[in-house]
């Protein structure tokens, strides 16, 4: 049978019609995936592929004990849980499970929250812990969600809380070593790019999927061991409360190595519950970050000036008369009677500010504090002790102090003898701590570190090195300087050590300025000292202050020093001498 | 076994066959018509749909047991950090000072060293 279509046949008709549509859509197709490709490409992206965060975990810090790396700052992941009013069902059993598991985390207002229908996100409860949302999601609640959050933790409470700062809402670290080293602990987000489906879950279909792993912040091991932490804050804390002060600061450094093994200041706060500080300044770590005239701790650094520039021994002497003139100024000594003919080490001893000012003169041409004395002066104090310039140490807010050039108009014979026993100047208790060491250790002076190290991601402590910056004194002139703060401890306090240690130290008592004037009812007392057996094994410094309170270093710090001191011979197994 | 002789004998050449050729050719008496052949590319290009299909499904089912797993091993670590977060508060030196057993301790008594 022939089925040719006849022209003009009803067939032939409906093929035309049938072809004439199918050109159409062939047309609108190719628009639509020809030309106008590149359009719904990128909808269908928006659509389909979603970028995801992957967020980085924050750094964590380790303090040492007895060198061996603990964690002292953690992450610890807390949930919000949330409800979608439209699909929550028996609210009575929702309120009563999340008051029963959240208790104070819980909202006060639970029923108020899951009876507003036009919303579709309530929070019910913060800040849970795992334990918590587990036996809440146990239930089987509907219509309840839960947001992971990741919090800072701070195990060990209010311990070293100023070193350490915080981490405040915004995930910004504050203060402390959180702020110093913020970018190093706070790593880099990663990326998720990928092709999801319904459920946001990444597929691996398309071909521009794009996974770029999170780098997490560095873990830091800190220098700080926290028994020798804990045990200065005690003895810090049992200091202010035997002498009535109101602040107080110590610092526990090895002088062989510039680590900061302790770091301690009073009134203190703790970290997690920084929002509920009411005095801001508690934040400030002083040791770092409040310059402070120092008084006659700086008699150790003239002293050593002085033997190193070869115009004084321990055993030269001068005629003491209770008080030196300096130009139109008269300059007198706190402990007064110790008169007549002495020597630079009757001067250490008993803190007499004329013994400094005369090395000060020795300095320049016997009589006079020239402009060679200051110039001596300042190259030791700025240049060599590094006081008035910042030490460069890891913590957040570190002051540099000002020491008057003797170029500047300020910078004449009578600041510069005021400087001779620690006053017209203004320094920070790590920097004279961190000088100080250089006299104890040999002449080595090494920068003031927080910083013990680092650990990998598998988990290795590797160690920082640490390596003397510059020389201050010859070991010569530190050795003697070593021998004469023991001789000026022994003097008045040799009961106070354990037998066969060699400790010394040297006390500091100084004025305070009140708009511009020294006032004789406001003292701070400061104790700055060594001890270990063959060789200096730590330098502790102390200070303790407090508004319209005369305090002493040699009755106030020193024995917050004392408590330290012997506790630090026996937590370091330091053999006696002999 | 018996056989019968050829009544004529004719040659190989004039045969038209030759060793390992095949002598029978078979034609279908079925005759499979348009329609037949089209639903039949019909199947195969629907049998192909589906092998292309499966082959998508299981990259995909892939994907969400790799996910699963993923969130497996997230969840685990958040609860080693968690651990990890009460052990550090409960070894911490606040905990332990005030811990009955630091409570019934006496104070150690100087400590004596003896030289070789």
């Amino acid at each position: 049978m022939n089925l040719e279509l006849q022209k003009g046949s009803r067939s032939r008709i409906l093929a035309g019609l049938v072809l004439a549509v199918m050109a159409v859509f062939i047309v609108r197709l190719f628009y639509l995936q020809i030309i106008q490709h590149d359009y719904y490409v990128g909808l269908a992206d928006q659509e389909q592929i979603k970028r995801l965060t992957i967020p980085a975990k924050r750094g964590l810090i380790y303090a040492l004990d007895n060198n061996k790396p603990v964690q002292i700052v953690m992450n610890e992941t807390i949930y919000t849980v949330f409800a979608d009013p439209q699909t929550t069902e028996d609210n009575g059993k929702i309120i009563e499970t999340i008051r029963q598991v959240a208790g104070g985390n819980a909202q006060a207002n639970m029923e108020e929250r899951l009876s507003n229908k036009a919303s579709r996100y309530q929070v019910l409860a913060t800040r849970i812990t795992r334990t918590q949302a587990d036996k809440i999601k146990k239930e089987g609640l509907k219509g309840i969600g839960f947001q992971e959050l990741t919090q800072r933790v701070y195990p060990e409470g209010s311990l070293a809380a100023q070193t350490l700062g915080f981490v405040d809402f915004e995930g910004t670290g504050r203060y402390g070593i959180e702020g110093k080293l913020n970018t190093r602990l706070l790593g880099t987000d990663g990326l998720l790019q990928s092709v999801t489906d319904v459920s946001d879950v990444p597929l691996t279909i398309g071909n521009r999927n794009v996974n770029k792993p999170a780098v997490d912040g560095e873990n830091v091991v800190l220098s700080l061991d926290r028994n020798v932490q804990s045990h200065t804050e005690q003895a810090l804390a049992d200091g202010l409360k035997r002498t009535g002060a109101t602040n107080g600061s110590a610092i526990v450094m090895d002088p062989r190595t510039g680590r900061i093994m302790a770091m301690a200041n009073l009134p203190t706060f703790k970290p997690e519950e920084f929002n509920k500080v009411e005095d801001p300044a508690v934040f400030n770590n002083a040791t770092v970050s409040v310059p402070y005239e120092p008084g006659s701790d700086i008699k150790t650094l003239t002293v050593a000036t002085g033997i190193d520039k070869g115009v004084i021994t321990p055993s030269s002497t001068y005629v003491n008369t209770d008080y030196i003139k300096v130009d139109d100024r008269v300059i007198s000594n706190a402990s007064k009677g110790q008169t007549g003919t002495i020597t630079i080490q009757h001067a250490l001893n008993w803190s007499l500010n004329t013994g400094m000012v005369t090395i000060a003169q020795r300095l320049g041409d016997g009589t006079t504090i020239t402009k060679q004395a200051r110039d001596t002066m300042y190259d030791y104090f700025f240049n060599k002790f590094g006081l008035g310039q910042f030490t460069g140490i890891e913590l957040a807010g570190e002051a540099g102090g000002t020491i008057i050039s003797p170029d500047e108009q300020d910078g004449n014979a009578v600041r510069y003898s005021n400087m001779s026993f620690g006053q017209g100047m203004d320094v920070t208790m790590v920097q004279v701590a961190a000088a100080f060491s250089s006299l104890v250790n040999g002449g080595n002076y090494y920068k003031p570190t927080v910083l013990a190290g680092v650990i990998d991601k598998n988990g290795v402590y590797n160690q920082q090195a640490t390596k003397p910056v510059r020389t201050t004194v010859s070991k010569s002139t530190a050795d003697q300087l070593k021998e004469m703060t023991h001789i000026a401890r022994n003097t008045f306090y040799s009961s106070y050590d354990k037998p066969g240690y060699y400790v010394g130290g040297k006390t500091g008592t100084s004025e305070t300025l009140e708009n511009g004037h020294y006032v004789d009812n406001q003292t701070v007392g400061t104790y700055l000292g060594y001890g270990g057996a063959d060789e200096a094994a730590y330098v502790i410094m102390v200070q303790v202050s407090g508004k319209n309170m005369p305090l002493q270093g040699g009755r106030d710090a020193l024995p917050i020093f004392t408590d330290i001191s012997n506790w630090m011979i026996d937590y370091l197994k330091l053999q006696p001498k002999g | 076994m018996s056989y019968q002789r050829t009544a004529t004998y004719s040659s190989r050449r004039q045969q038209n066959w030759s060793r390992n050729q095949n002598t029978v050719a078979f034609i279908s008496s079925v005759k499979l018509g348009p329609v037949a052949h089209t639903v039949l590319v019909a199947l195969m290009i629907t049998v192909l749909g589906l092998i292309y299909l499966t082959q998508a499904t299981r990259a995909t089912s892939y994907d969400y047991a790799s996910q699963k797993i993923d969130s497996q091993i997230a969840d685990l670590n958040t609860k080693k950090s968690d651990l990890e977060v009460e052990n550090a508060r409960l070894t911490a030196l606040e905990t332990v000072k005030n811990s009955s057993v630091a409570r019934e301790m006496t104070a150690a008594t100087n400590t004596q060293y003896v030289h070789e």
